[in-house]
């Protein structure tokens, strides 16, 4: 039986009506229609449906819709302001940490947690802080430039 | 990839939960990180009437600490492990294994209780509770019981919860000084993959320099649960702690392993690798006895 739920995603009310096996990924895509977060694998290794969830970034395909109601929720649309693109998104760009680009969603907003806990991190905890979220394009050397280069 | 459907209830406290579980028995499957769950229920592997969430209950996210005792609320989640220093401080191996575990994005929903409670063979925190001689709390209803991780894993994904308990607490007495841990996780990748083997050991000296008072080895993925290895622990007990010692215990350790041929390794391989992490874990519990001491 669908039930109302509250979301707070990128800082927005949310009242949506959910069924109990619906998940945070399909509300955000389909109910929401934010559809800069991706479904890859929908079991948790790719990374690609990432969203920051009360300040941890989580993988939303695990996530049941409900599990995540009343809970502050930021997705890649969120990051830009009236100013323009986060520091990590332009990073993105200038460093062409783009490829296809399904992962890149998932990849700015681990890297954009990680930042934010430790402004100057080293290569090797760049590389562990996005080893949930797999490159199918293997661009990781990129990425990892980019989000080197954010505060620098 | 669709969940099947269910009803899905979220109690605020544990007795409200306990009740639920009293009322739907195996019908019903606990959620919380659902790491694990989810997947399982996505591949249609499990498909319960009722799901049943432990993710507002704040009692289960406690972490009590005392001189003696390390109390961990069953939704302490694995990146809260990672990130304790006390933990770290006490139980240095269990969070190495918590470092080890999934990925970022994995450890900030997995809990303790969930990598228990699932039972899989290759899980990344057994070995080190284990070694701790960590015990857990199932509570029902009507009272709760206090139960060994030794005697708690049954099989792959079976354990001696009951259908109307649920898993609140995992409680580890505070090692002694002189004693340490290590835990070694063997795998092809660092992040998001099965253990191939994984070990974990503990000794206890009975002085800066004295003798192996205790030990304890145990072995994931190379049974259908986490094993001791009985032989090397007998070994190991009332002898001075030397690189000898620890190579003959990794050799009877293998002797208490059976694993099995897949596609992650043949059963040859993970025996051999047994011998190894037991004499490199041995090692890091040396190393860390002598430091805590």
């Amino acid at each position: 039986m669908k039930k109302l739920i509250n979301l707070t995603i990128n800082d927005k009310e949310y009242e949506v009506a959910v069924e109990p096996n619906q998940t945070l990924t399909d509300v955000i895509r389909y109910d929401i229609g934010l559809t800069g977060t991706k479904k890859g694998c929908e079991t948790g290794d790719c990374g690609s449906c990432t969203v920051i969830m009360d300040g941890k970034p989580v993988n939303s395909c695990l996530v049941l819709a409900m599990q995540a109601a009343g809970r502050n929720i930021t997705t890649i649309e969120g990051l830009e302001t009236e100013d323009g693109l986060d520091p990590v998104q332009e990073a993105f760009v200038e460093k062409g940490a783009v490829q296809c680009g399904f992962c890149t969603s998932g990849m700015i907003l681990s890297a954009k947690t990680l930042l934010d806990r430790n402004p100057n991190p080293n290569e090797a905890e760049i590389r562990s802080a996005i080893s949930g979220n797999l490159c199918r394009c293997t661009g990781y050397q990129k990425i990892v430039e980019a989000v080197e280069s954010v505060n620098k | 990839m669709l969940l099947p459907k269910f009803d899905f209830h979220e109690p605020a406290t544990i007795a409200e939960a306990c009740q639920m579980m009293a009322e739907f028995g195996s019908e019903a499957r606990l959620i919380a990180g659902g790491t694990d769950l989810m997947v399982n229920m996505k591949h249609k592997v499990i498909s319960p009437n009722h799901v049943v969430s432990l993710s507002r209950i704040d009692d289960l996210k406690k972490l009590d600490l005392s001189d003696s005792t390390v109390k961990i609320g069953a939704c302490f989640t694995v990146a809260e492990i990672t990130e304790s220093e006390e933990i770290g401080k006490k139980l240095s191996a269990l969070r190495t294994g918590a470092r080890a575990l999934g990925s970022p994005l994995v450890r900030n929903r997995a809990t303790i209780g969930g990598n228990l409670g699932t039972a899989r063979p290759a899980a990344d925190l057994p070995p080190s509770l284990m070694v701790y001689d960590a015990k857990v709390v199932l509570t029902k209803s009507s009272g709760e019981r206090e139960v060994s991780l030794d005697s708690f894993f049954k099989g792959p994904g079976v354990t001696e919860i009951q259908p109307d308990e649920i898993l609140t607490e995992i409680r580890v007495d505070v090692p002694p000084p002189h004693a340490g841990a290590g835990y070694i996780n063997l795998g092809i990748r660092q992040a998001q993959d099965c253990n191939l083997v994984n070990v974990a050991s503990y000794i206890a000296l009975d002085g800066p320099d004295g003798t192996i008072q205790s030990a304890r080895v145990v072995m994931g993925c190379v049974g259908p649960t986490h094993l001791r290895a009985s032989s090397a622990e007998k070994l190991l007990i009332g002898e001075k702690p030397s690189d000898e010692l620890f190579e003959k215990a990794g050799e009877a350790a293998m002797g208490d392993c059976t694993p099995i041929d897949d596609f992650r390794g043949s059963a040859q391989y993970k025996k051999a690798m047994v011998g190894v992490l037991t004499k490199r874990t041995l090692g890091i519990a040396l190393k860390e006895a002598k430091d805590r001491g």
